[in-house]
């Protein structure tokens, strides 16, 4: 069966909250993942004491796990690849002509060593 | 149904001049007297035109508590008496709302002196009125650390105001100043009412309050047996440790640990000009490392973040170890992202709704 990463939505209505996880593609959508990778909060923040209207929008992302996943063949959906794109693990699908595209970062460091052969915990 | 007004059937001379008479006086006692006469307007029940024009123009304009034929109780209860003997007598200071500090003394109480005067209930005399700094304490604070550079340590030494409140203080002024620049009405008003009815503090007079309060932690309560040497030097430290590992001694847990040398170079005969120097430049080194560490926290966490301008958001991409958070169930609280198989009792009753933080 077919392995994705995809968003499980939570949160409540009109505060959605997303799981970027990984799951069998014919898995429900909320159902127990085979493993949760990160979130994506949705909803534009401020910065407490930014005067500026900046807005910026917060995920969490174990990286090494993302790169293990698209490693082994899962197929991220649009939107996991558009915020997996951001962290340099895959090559942006869609770019907007005229826009100004986002600069690629190579990313940080994990903060530990994974196994990236052991089986998920979760 | 229409209240009943005497004077809506009216056709008898006498019932036109009521009409008359409580369209000038218009008294509830009136009204009320005037109801035995019912019988017989009703009797002549044939009513002009003309007064029953007159009767509604009447009753708009009267409200219906002015109908009520309950006549006003005269009676003087023995209370009534003694509350108006009080108002004339001691509690005649009362009548006059402009005095600061104008509380109900107790009833017969000759006690005036200092000590009853920040009672508010006169029979508790547990409860007692905490004074509150004046305007202009408030601005010597804010100048000594705003203007002037102070540590808040030092002020709040000097001072005797609390290191919490000193810093409540600059807020609630760097707010005050906001508004006043922004031409925001501020509740002065009420300020002052809440100033005239509690004790005021100026600085420099008395102390405001005690700074050195510690918390004291249940576990010091308790009598311990703890045999030591008597040659052994046997310190707070080690009174501390002996009531439990975690214990603080109280020289690290009051909330300006520098008094501390202060008092002991005062003691050992050092100028006070000098060890109030030593204790000030203490004060700004402390002040300066707490400053330093909580932006180096800051700054941490902000730099383990992968930051993506897109234009009209910013994308801020947090690397997590998810393995370590997850725990051995899968479970764990720390675990990233929404907990599956357990229930998020955030809407139930008895939960804080009330959101933590603004934004």
């Amino acid at each position: 069966m077919v392995v994705k990463m995809r968003l499980a939505r939570f949160g409540r209505r009109n505060a959605p909250f997303y799981n970027i996880v990984v799951a069998h593609a014919r898995t429900a959508r909320n159902s127990r993942p085979l493993e949760v990778i990160g979130t994506y909060d949705p909803i534009p923040k401020k910065d407490t004491y930014d005067t500026s209207g900046k807005l910026h929008k917060d995920i969490k992302l174990d990286i090494t796990r993302a790169k293990y996943w698209v490693g082994v063949g899962a197929q991220p959906t649009d939107v996991v690849w558009r915020l997996l794109s951001m962290v340099g693990i895959l090559e942006p699908k869609y770019r907007q002509p005229g826009k100004p595209q986002p600069e690629y970062v190579p990313p940080p460091p994990a903060p530990a060593t994974n196994t990236e052969t052991t089986e998920p915990s979760s | 149904m229409p209240p009943r007004i005497p004077t809506s059937s009216a056709s008898s001379s006498q019932a036109l001049l009521l009409n008359q008479f409580s369209e000038l006086v218009i008294s509830p006692r009136l009204s009320a007297s005037s109801s035995h006469h019912n019988g017989l307007i009703t009797a002549t029940a044939n009513s002009t035109f003309q007064t029953h024009n007159n009767s509604q123009r009447q009753r708009s304009s009267l409200s219906k508590r002015q109908f009520s034929t309950t006549p006003p109780r005269q009676r003087l209860t023995r209370q009534r008496k003694q509350f108006w003997q009080w108002l004339e007598t001691s509690g005649a200071v009362m009548r006059d709302a402009t005095q600061p500090m104008n509380y109900v003394k107790a009833v017969g109480a000759r006690d005036t002196s200092e000590d009853s005067r920040d009672m508010p209930f006169p029979l508790n005399p547990e409860f007692r009125s905490q004074s509150v700094l004046s305007d202009e304490a408030r601005e010597i604070i804010w100048k000594s650390v705003v203007e002037e550079g102070q540590p808040i340590k030092v002020v709040s030494a000097r001072y005797s105001v609390d290191m919490r409140r000193v810093a409540a203080v600059l807020r609630m002024k760097a707010i005050e100043k906001r508004w006043k620049a922004e031409g925001k009405p501020l509740a002065i008003p009420y300020a002052k009412a809440v100033q005239k009815m509690l004790p005021i503090t100026q600085l420099g007079q008395v102390p405001h309050e005690p700074i050195n309060d510690v918390h004291v932690h249940s576990y010091t309560m308790q009598q311990v047996f703890y045999p030591t040497s008597e040659s052994r030097e046997f310190t707070r430290g080690d009174a501390a440790k002996a009531f439990g590992k975690h214990i603080m001694p109280v020289d690290h847990k009051i909330r300006i640990p520098e008094l501390i040398n202060l008092e002991k170079q005062l003691a050992a005969g050092v100028d006070r000009n000098v060890a109030e120097e030593d204790f000030t430049k203490a004060a700004l080194e402390s002040e300066q490392k707490l400053k330093e560490r909580e932006a180096n926290r800051v700054r941490e966490l902000e730099e383990a973040k992968t930051k993506v301008d897109t234009g009209r958001f910013e994308f801020r991409i947090e690397n997590v170890n998810v393995e370590e958070l997850v725990g051995r169930d899968g479970r764990s609280r720390k675990a990233v992202g929404w907990r599956y198989g357990v229930p998020f009792n955030d809407r139930k009753k008895g939960m804080v709704k009330i959101p933590t933080k603004v934004e």
